[in-house]
């Protein structure tokens, strides 16, 4: 034990950052290390370079996955047998997804906790609900009114056969019902700038009355979705707050007595786009209520 | 089905790699896809109950590889645009207790590392594989694993600390 221990080869170096010695020879190498200023600089130098990859890159982990990563593992199953067993076939993926949302509730929740308070204050907005943070946040309406948005996106978006009651050819038609069901005038605004066309839409329960829900899909398939819903109460224009519910993300904000809503699995800076595309036409075009806060433009709450 | 569901567990891990790698979110993405496809492909000469993982790594390599020969002939420059900006994942994680300074230079200093070294350095530093595993992924013998891995630690670290060239040795950093 005394023979080779003064010695340290550049291998067993790695070796004990990446902690794969042995009990004996990581003792040896602790002494060693205790003798050596340099080589103990060195080797915790080792240690904090994977350190610093870890605190950089984990957090990719945590990102949604791209619909397009997803879809590439998922349509695998559904094109090589019949349409029937392909719509089999994907309910594994529908059960993760679901999975996820339910896990996904926390997530929006600590997400809320952590940004609601101090961020909407900075924004210069009043969204009257900045003071409460944790439980009592996630019981808000608007934050359900988010999550059903999201739970609706997740349920239909996928939907091959049947994602919309109403498509956009009959669109007069889906207009005028879904505008009686809700109780005022509600249009899908036109997304065609950020390359999304409208398919169409259909009518969804919510807490607090029905919501409109709208569905978009841009040439690679992918689709986002619009939920508009007349609420209760009424509040001042809101920021735009983020819900992440596993795959998807949701954009949301109120206007006087209308909640609306932006979900899709596509990334947070472009959905935003959306969000404010929609906010323009839609928001300023049909101000709802009392809000005398229009002149200026929600913005995201972070 | 289930190989499927195996396959998407680990498209985050896939993807956590391949960001750090080419450190831009859509080309990173890119490579993931490429490679996905090719797995799917090849599914049938996966041997089920064998390491998955190992196997993705070593497609993913080999789909990089090709990538990185097709384009040779024109400059290969990745805009380091990745969460430039900061998006609102960044905020969320905003305890990191990394200065943005830091967390920048980590990315400049990686891109500065020959792709074999940093392709080591990553699966070792941030996959947690052993010397082995890398081996294999690589396709490369363990020797060389071990040399990639002692040049390319030794000359990120000169790198990150604001060395001028590789050559500092012992040079001692925060």
């Amino acid at each position: 034990m005394n023979t080779h221990n003064t010695t340290l080869s550049d291998q067993e170096l790695h070796a004990y950052v990446d902690g794969t010695l042995s009990e004996e020879r990581r003792a040896e190498v602790d002494l060693l290390l205790e003798q050596d200023e340099a080589l103990a600089a060195r080797v915790g130098d080792y240690f904090s370079l994977n350190t610093m990859l870890r605190e950089r890159y984990d957090r990719v982990l945590d990102e949604p996955l791209p619909q397009r990563l997803r879809a590439v593992v998922t349509t695998a199953s559904t094109s090589k047998p019949g349409r029937a067993w392909g719509a089999a076939a994907n309910w594994p993926q529908f059960a993760s997804m679901a999975a996820m949302l339910v896990f996904g509730i926390g997530v929006g929740l600590s997400y809320n906790a952590l940004h609601g308070s101090g961020s909407n204050d900075s924004s210069g907005f009043n969204t009257a609900q900045s003071t409460n943070v944790t439980a009592a946040r996630y019981n808000e309406p608007i934050t359900n009114f988010a999550q059903q948005a999201a739970i609706a996106h997740v349920v239909y978006a996928p939907d091959t056969q049947h994602p919309v009651e109403i498509g956009q050819d009959h669109e007069q038609d889906l207009v005028k019902w879904l505008s009686s069901r809700i109780g005022m005038d509600v249009h899908p605004p036109s997304l065609a700038a950020s390359g999304y066309q409208l398919i169409g839409g259909r009518l969804l329960p919510g807490n607090e009355g029905p919501i409109a829900q709208f569905m978009y899909n841009d040439a690679h398939g992918e689709r986002v979705t619009l939920c508009i819903s007349r609420r209760h109460t009424q509040t001042k224009t809101t920021a735009f707050r983020l819900y992440q519910d596993g795959p998807v993300n949701v954009f949301y904000w109120v206007d006087g007595d209308i909640g609306y809503a932006v979900s899709g699995g596509i990334d947070h800076q472009q959905l935003l786009g959306l969000a404010h595309d929609i906010y323009a036409q839609l928001t300023m075009a049909n101000p709802g209520g009392t809000s005398n806060d229009r002149s200026t433009m929600p913005v995201a709450t972070d | 089905m289930d190989m499927q569901n195996e396959l998407l567990a680990h498209l985050p891990r896939l993807r956590r790699y391949a960001r750090a790698l080419v450190n831009n979110r859509e080309l990173a993405d890119d490579l993931v896809q490429d490679t996905v496809e090719r797995a799917l492909g090849k599914l049938s000469l996966y041997a089920a109950g064998t390491d998955m993982r190992a196997w993705l790594f070593t497609i993913m390599h080999n789909v990089f590889a090709n990538q990185m020969r097709k384009s040779s002939s024109r400059a290969v420059h990745l805009s380091v645009d990745d969460d430039e900006g900061g998006s609102l994942q960044d905020l969320a994680v905003s305890g990191n207790q990394l200065p943005s300074l830091e967390v920048r230079d980590l990315d400049y200093a990686l891109q500065r590392l020959p792709l074999d070294q940093r392709q080591v350095v990553l699966l070792v530093g941030l996959e947690e594989m052993s010397y082995a595993e890398v081996a294999l992924a690589l396709e490369v013998p363990l020797g060389t694993v071990m040399s990639r891995l002692s040049r390319g630690r030794e000359r990120l670290r000169a790198l990150m600390s604001g060395a001028s060239s590789a050559a500092a040795k012992l040079t001692v950093v925060k």
